[in-house]
């Protein structure tokens, strides 16, 4: 299996006559992701290579209903009001491709969203990937496909470039993956690392999970917290960004409430040392990980059939 | 280090639009012809200076003290002694620093103010001082929003003990798809045994704290002290207000100054911050700290070059970035090229070049032709050659340009 989509993945796209819009739309398609429909307001009755288009996602979700996944390609400053429709359609997952969503935005949508218990994934998100299978999104886009392969590895980043980077390097080595996503690396986002994390490790063809993190936020603290309370927790391995941001001004972050906020986290330091003590391996570059996720793996296995 | 305001970044050219629904010239002074605050502080930041951020606090109707902006010291001062003086920087922890000061009379305030202005505090120059009536006999409090991504959303920051030395305050997630009503503030208020008399005027600032929050769509609208004074009167002490770089036009580039001697063109977030890392981590010591995202345009990537390499005393220059997805590698690369081109003195040093992505293939054959024909020491990788060890290799042939420098002084 693979983590929130699969072959019945139905996708409908808002924004999908913008250039970003109807370029993954064709990507995705030549995937093989099904794409049933598309939305921009003002366009109802066209269509993009064939994908109808409709004013709403009312209406695409009623000429469509077995659509259960948006993907939202929208300009950011109407991001807002195009997730707004989509999660009151109750549509189960939302991505989000789009930067530069103000912080406000997000906070609003995923507040909604939790409300209606309707998945964000994003702003910010480069899409997600079953390699193989179906991919939403601008991951793997044209040739950059080829960096990932079908295989057992979870796969998530705040980084867009990085997740293509790190499943190439994962592929070269043998490693395929099971899902590859993006999170996305906004103040906000709707999943983030801890929730899934725990969709990993409930999946049964997921046999060890690499991410990227960066400095800022509470995510990572937030999964070796997470992780300390789980039994023979899969083998996770982190790849943490952002160690010389030490040698900046402190001015650069965040002030006085945001220290308060945060307790003090979201340092590279603070980051590398709660995931350890949970038991994450850390890699300090991407072509570390292959390495360090065999020994891991290996060893997790060992110690299972004990 | 300082940070290029003509850059996206934290600190940015301030524009009027998301901040008001009035054109009020956000730099239009405080109060009157007293006001004269220098040309340079033209370019507001993400993080308003406290006057700035006062003005905002009295649009939502939140009372601050009697104050005026100065850039000199004033003839005479429209203000009761004695007086608070404050340096506008942006840093925290002015008190400390003597950024905060008081004066009992004109001669008091005189020095204070030549000790201020034009001396750096926190490594900040002080351009305009901000003069206010004291509060005094009256109880310090903590107010802020912000944003927990525990909670993913909105928090009330709350604690009965503001002041400097504020060390914890209660947290109270906000729901941001509901109004912020009276009774959910006071019920948050009586958790955190704020004291009776103070509790209608903490509710309605909260609220309107709240609004500003929102309406401005800001990162952090602090302050800290909030004054209840014996009469129960609320008024702002400080204000700490960061706006969203998301709600204010930006280029797509940031570029961040640093001690070192190699020069970096990196793209992509992740990525430029992992190659930083690597960087260090091979003995390489970075000029600048730079990203650019997107697909820009070559004349974004031109300026941008031009900007990192416009300095003295650089060994090398390294342009790096995980295998792109969308961005046209001959596009961003002919405007790298093209900055390069207007550098004088021409660039001898080496330069180390990884990319990958569309149209990688041209561009490289386009740089090999210009390295040939025009001198530059070009160090060409594809994705095949990891990230981290061009960083290696960067460091390598800066280190061997430092020698031969040497060699021929």
């Amino acid at each position: 299996m693979s983590i929130l989509v699969n072959k019945k993945t139905r996708v409908l796209i808002q924004g999908i006559t913008g250039s970003e819009g109807s370029r993954v739309c064709r990507d995705m398609r030549a995937y093989g992701t099904v794409v049933l429909a598309g939305v921009t307001p003002g366009k109802g009755g066209e269509n993009v290579d064939g994908v109808p288009v409709f004013a709403t996602v009312a209406a695409a979700k009623g000429a469509h209903p077995s659509v259960n996944c948006s993907l939202i390609v929208v300009p950011a400053r109407f991001v807002k009001a195009a997730a707004i429709e989509a999660i009151t359609a109750r549509i189960p997952l939302v991505v989000i491709l789009t930067e530069n969503v103000a912080v406000r935005d997000s906070a609003y949508l995923i507040a909604l969203a939790r409300k209606k218990k309707v998945r964000v994934l994003g702003p910010s998100s480069i899409g997600i990937i079953v390699p193989g299978h179906v991919k939403v999104g601008a991951v793997g886009v044209g040739a950059m496909a080829r960096a990932y392969a079908p295989g057992p590895i979870g796969l998530m980043s705040k980084s867009g470039g990085m997740t293509s980077e790190i499943a190439f390097a994962l592929t070269r080595a043998g490693f395929g993956q099971s899902t590859a996503l993006g999170v996305g690396g906004d103040t906000l986002t709707g999943l983030d690392f801890v929730d899934l994390y725990a969709l990993f490790e409930r999946d049964s063809e997921t046999r060890a999970v690499v991410f990227f993190g960066e400095v800022g936020g509470t995510a990572e603290e937030r999964v070796a917290e997470y992780r300390s309370t789980l039994k023979n927790p899969k083998p996770l391995i982190a790849l943490i960004a952002g160690r010389f941001s030490a040698l900046l001004p402190g001015g650069t972050t965040l002030g006085h409430a945001g220290a308060i906020v945060s307790e003090g986290r979201g340092s590279y330091a603070s980051k590398v040392r709660a995931l350890k003590a949970s038991g994450v391996h850390i890699a300090h570059s991407v072509e570390e990980i292959p390495t360090i996720l065999a020994k891991a793996l290996k060893k997790y296995e060992m110690e299972h059939r004990n | 280090m300082g940070e290029d305001t003509a850059c996206r970044s934290r600190e940015k050219v301030w524009v009027p639009s998301p901040y008001s629904n009035s054109n009020d010239d956000p730099h239009a002074m405080v109060t009157g012809h007293l006001v004269r605050v220098a040309r340079s502080s033209y370019h507001s930041r993400m993080k308003l200076r406290e006057w700035e951020g006062k003005e905002v606090f009295r649009r939502y109707g939140i009372a601050t003290p009697e104050g005026v902006v100065v850039t000199e010291a004033p003839g005479t001062l429209p203000l009761p002694f004695p007086v608070v003086v404050k340096a506008q920087v942006l840093s925290g922890d002015r008190k400390k620093a003597g950024g905060i000061r008081f004066a009992k009379n004109e001669r008091e305030l005189a020095r204070e103010i030549a000790r201020m202005l034009g001396k750096k505090l926190h490594k900040e120059v002080v351009t305009s001082v901000l003069i206010e009536e004291q509060i005094s006999g009256a109880r310090e409090y903590y107010v802020s929003f912000s944003y927990d991504d525990r909670t993913k959303g909105p928090v009330l920051a709350l604690s009965t003990k503001g002041g400097s030395g504020i060390a914890s305050a209660r947290l109270l997630p906000i729901d941001p798809t509901v109004p912020l009503t009276a009774a959910k503030v006071r019920a948050h208020l009586l958790k955190a045994r704020v004291a009776a008399p103070h509790q209608a005027a903490l509710t309605k600032v909260v609220r309107q704290l709240f609004e500003l929050f929102q309406t401005e769509g800001a990162l952090l609208a602090e302050i800290n002290p909030l004054f209840i004074t014996k009469a129960g009167v609320a008024i702002a002490g400080d204000a700490k207000v960061i706006t969203d770089d998301a709600l204010t036009p930006v280029s797509e580039c940031r570029n961040i100054e640093m001690d070192g001697d190699i020069a970096i063109l990196a793209s992509g977030g992740g990525a430029s911050m992992l190659n930083m890392d690597a960087l260090l981590r091979a003995g390489g010591r970075p000029a600048n700290y730079t990203e650019y995202s997107g697909n820009p345009p070559a004349e974004v990537v031109r300026e941008l070059t031009v900007r990192v390499l416009s300095r003295e005393g650089l060994r090398g220059c390294w342009v790096v970035g995980a295998a792109a997805n969308f961005t046209d590698i001959h596009t961003t690369l002919s405007g790298f090229l093209e900055g390069l081109r207007s550098i004088t003195p021409k660039p001898t040093y080496p330069i180390v070049i990884r990319r990958d992505g569309p149209r990688r293939e041209d561009a490289f054959e386009m740089l090999h032709e210009a390295g040939e024909k025009e001198g530059f020491s070009f160090y060409l990788f594809d994705a095949e050659t990891p990230m981290v060890a061009t960083a290696a290799i960067m460091v390598a042939h800066a280190n061997k340009h430092r020698v031969k420098r040497k060699k021929k002084i």
